[in-house]
């Protein structure tokens, strides 16, 4: 008995001492003692946990500063050694042996005498410049139109038969009647890119908006007379975070492989993107001694489009407030 | 359940001719008609007035405007009545310029511009080009028509109207204008293409298009018919003057000999396959080698060739590449499902992570290369009769399907495993073996058992890629070629069929869905 009363009371102490009237503070009682939390401090928490992320975000940064420094302090011209006949298809050690050793040789030279290395960074910046531009104009239009067009029922009866019928328009043909009728440039390649593509995302958006819509926490929302633009931004859109990241690190990379896609079936731009380099090295692939002028460019998409599909999905992991725990 | 299928594919048909008729303003319309003679040898062949009246030859040909000549205007006036032979010969040849025509041939040009004005032609008048005097330029005689550009809605429509035909009696008399002696149909049980005492029934046809209508033979599918043909659009630049489907269909290769007995009774080693006779005006008195061979104008044969179709190679390399993926996407799949988080589930993701980020481009020359080394065949030969040609085109094939399955099922699969009806089976008692085949996996599996039919409809289209990488004589290339040969024919021809293929692959996953899931159900109320 004396060790239970010896709990509460502690030793040479007063009640005075012990307790003091707290006032009721209608303000102070409203705060919520959960630890501070913040969704995207979360998301790199998360993210930066990884070892692997460090590596791959690396290299990413690594590829695209590089491809966007390198050929603006670099002077590259694809037709410089055209008259000089002994620099054509050279491997890299013959190459460094004629030229100099410096870095601009150490991927050999290609068909018109032209430094290999210089050749595919400048491709690199035109490829990642065209997937970043195509991806930021079809996200944006997709994922607003896919937001509208899952809400609203009566837009998506339209939507569907027009998503039935573009889907069923073959893109290639799309975009060689394009790429024809405009010019065979950068901006054209774009506008082919994005006239239907963002349809797609949209589409995908529509679903997944669908799936959302009608959980039993909007039902409540709705009920309680949240208007729908609230609903929207606040109950949805966070869902959507994560998914949006996930498409987009499908996106950004497919961008480039559609391009080396359609440049090596003869459809694509006239600038020397990577896939346009893959194109005109093929022939360069069977012949003993010259593989480097072909399979330098298709290494390096692969690397990029690896990183920035790597980086992506982790990313679109990260973010999916489930994982913040 | 029949009538809502009914219903969608009623529809989906309907999307894809507008499809069609999105595909037909883009081709027509935003691209330069001139475009079309990029790869035409007998263009480049043509000079000065004789190039600018091919021009509208071609163009009639392929449905872009409609060509009226002087010439054609003075047949219609000798079938009207008003003109005879003899006069058109005097008033045919019309001057050198405008004001060198003689009288009374200025008089019928005259009419002529009248009747084109008043039908909405428009009439053009090249002046001969001459390098003397007396000598013409090369093709550079004078030249006398109209045209009258033909709306896209009338090209639609004809399209359209003329996509089935059914063969008829009256084919010779109406469309060829040939009279003959007793037109019919005749049934046979012993087809005179086997010496006429084999048993083998064959409806043959005389005035029809086609001779045999039906008739049995040794190849697949055995019963074959005529009757009805599929008219999807005639090729310019990549087949000239075949239909697309035929392009598609028709076997390639080497010819295959063998005893054939034509006729008129004349035995001879041939590849002349006679079931595929068609009428040609006049044709059996035209030369020897026909009236030796043949009793009556039914001479247009094709050969039988050793290879495969276009479709059939491709049908062949996707139909074995979409079994690969379900026989190894699905076990490697489970097999991650069921190690989450281990070593399996890891090395499959890199692989998954390697298909789909890499280029397609990139790891089908990857695996080209590697296949060369282990000494596969790379290049794809018709004539080869080894198997192993089949290899790599396959493999190369098979990597991203299998990639997509493994991805999918090992999602769906995990997604299952979460799920209260499984907490509570296992709460039930059952093992863990259980579980797995009668409740995950049945319902895993409804998701992947929704592309079956879009994976073997698909194989028949072909790929783009691996089909130029190993120079497979596939129907995938078809598009882009014809696309790069500006064939607007075939471009139509082939965006119809897919769009219809697309169509029904969608409808057969969805009834597919409906029998293995009796939770799915089209008919009820409860949609």
């Amino acid at each position: 008995m004396e060790n239970k009363d010896s709990l509460f009371t502690v030793e040479g102490m007063t009640d005075e001492e012990l307790f003091a009237r707290v006032d009721h503070n209608s303000l102070d009682s409203e705060k919520i003692t959960a630890p501070r939390y913040s969704y995207w401090r979360s998301v790199f928490r998360v993210f930066f946990r990884k070892k692997v992320n460090w590596i791959f975000l690396g290299i990413l940064a690594f590829v695209i500063l590089f491809a966007y420094i390198y050929p603006a302090v670099v002077e590259y011209d694809k037709f410089g050694n055209l008259m000089d006949s002994t620099a054509k298809h050279l491997k890299p050690a013959a190459a460094m042996k004629k030229f100099g050793y410096n870095i601009h040789w150490i991927l050999g030279a290609g068909a018109a005498g032209q430094s290999t290395f210089d050749a595919i960074w400048n491709g690199s910046r035109i490829s990642i410049s065209l997937a970043f531009i195509c991806a930021a104009i079809n996200m944006t239009i997709g994922v607003l139109v896919g937001a509208v067009w899952g809400f609203s029922k009566k837009l998506d009866l339209f939507m569907m038969e027009v998503y039935n019928i573009v889907g069923n328009v073959p893109s290639i043909l799309l975009i060689s009647v394009l790429v024809l009728i405009l010019s065979p440039s950068f901006w054209s390649m774009v506008f082919a890119l994005t006239i239907t593509g963002w349809l797609f995302i949209a589409y995908f958006i529509r679903t997944q908006v669908i799936i959302i819509r009608d959980r039993e926490y909007n039902l409540a929302s709705r009920c309680l007379g949240t208007p729908i633009t609230r609903i929207a931004t606040k109950n949805i859109l966070p869902f959507m975070t994560s998914v949006i990241v996930t498409l987009l690190a499908v996106e950004i990379p497919s961008y480039i492989s559609y391009e080396v896609f359609l440049a090596y079936i003869g459809m694509g731009m006239s600038d020397m993107s990577l896939g346009r380099l893959i194109y005109e090295a093929e022939s360069a692939m069977v012949t003993p001694g010259w593989q480097f002028e072909f399979w330098s460019p298709v290494v390096i998409a692969s690397i990029i489009t690896v990183a920035l599909y790597v980086t992506g999905q982790n990313l679109g992991d990260a973010s999916d407030p489930r994982t913040h725990m | 359940m029949g009538k809502y299928v009914l219903r969608r594919l009623f529809h989906g048909l309907i999307s894809a001719f507008v499809v069609v008729a999105i595909v037909m303003i883009m081709i027509y319309t935003l691209l330069d008609k001139q475009l079309i003679f990029a790869a035409d040898n007998v263009y480049k062949n043509y000079g000065n007035n004789e190039k600018v009246a091919y021009q509208y030859r071609k163009w009639e040909e392929y449905g872009y405007l409609d060509y009226f000549t002087y010439t054609d205007y003075l047949s219609l006036l000798i079938e009207k009545g008003e003109l005879t032979e003899d006069e058109k010969t005097k008033v045919a040849s019309i001057g050198k310029k405008p004001e060198n025509d003689k009288g009374e041939t200025a008089e019928y040009i005259e009419k002529y511009n009248e009747y084109c004005a008043a039908n909405g032609y428009e009439v053009v008048r090249l002046n001969a080009i001459m390098v003397s005097p007396k000598k013409y330029a090369n093709g550079g005689a004078q030249q006398l028509f109209a045209y009258k550009a033909l709306p896209i809605t009338h090209r639609l429509v004809s399209y359209v109207t003329h996509l089935i035909t059914v063969d008829n009696v009256h084919y010779v008399e109406r469309e060829i204008g040939d009279e003959l002696e007793n037109p019919g149909i005749k049934f046979t049980l012993h087809d005179p293409v086997y010496g006429g005492e084999k048993f083998a029934p064959a409806i043959i046809g005389n005035g029809t298009k086609h001779k045999y209508l039906l008739y049995v033979d040794g190849r697949f599918p055995f019963i074959h018919q005529n009757l009805v043909t599929l008219n999807l659009g005639q090729s310019y630049a990549v087949n000239q003057g075949v239909d697309v489907f035929e392009t598609m269909t028709k076997a390639q290769g080497s010819y295959v000999m063998s005893t054939t007995t034509f006729p008129t009774g004349l035995t001879e080693e041939s590849a002349d396959d006679l079931h595929t006779a068609v009428y040609v005006s006049g044709s059996m008195s035209a030369n020897n080698v026909n009236s030796d061979r043949f009793t009556d104008d039914y001479t247009s044969v094709t050969t039988v060739k050793s290879g495969k179709s276009k479709m059939g190679y491709s049908f062949t390399i996707g139909i074995i590449s979409v079994l690969l993926m379900y026989l190894i996407g699905i076990p490697l799949g489970i097999l991650m499902s069921r190690h989450k988080d281990k070593f399996v589930d890891k090395i499959g993701t890199a692989y998954i992570m390697f298909i789909t980020a890499v280029p397609s481009l990139a790891y089908i020359f990857l695996f080209k290369a590697i296949g060369g080394k282990l000494g596969f065949p790379t290049t794809f030969d018709i004539e080869s009769t080894s198997k192993m040609i089949y290899v790599l085109p396959i493999i190369s094939l098979a990597l991203r399907p299998i990639a997509d399955t493994m991805k999918w099922l090992r999602r769906y699969m995990i997604d299952q495993t979460n799920s209260d009806y499984v907490k509570f089976a296992r709460s039930g008692g059952l093992t863990e073996g259980e579980i797995f085949r009668k409740h995950i996996l049945k319902n895993a599996s409804i998701p992947i058992v929704h592309g079956i039919p879009a994976g073997i409809l698909g194989a028949l289209v072909g790929a783009i890629i691996t089909e130029r990488v190993y120079v497979v004589p596939g129907a995938g290339n078809l598009l882009t070629i014809a696309i790069n040969q500006y064939d607007n024919g075939v471009i139509v021809g082939v965006v119809l069929f897919y769009a219809v293929l697309s169509v029904v692959s969608i409808i057969a996953g969805d009834v597919l869905i409906a029998l293995v899931d009796p939770r799915i159900n089209y008919s009820g109320k409860a949609r």
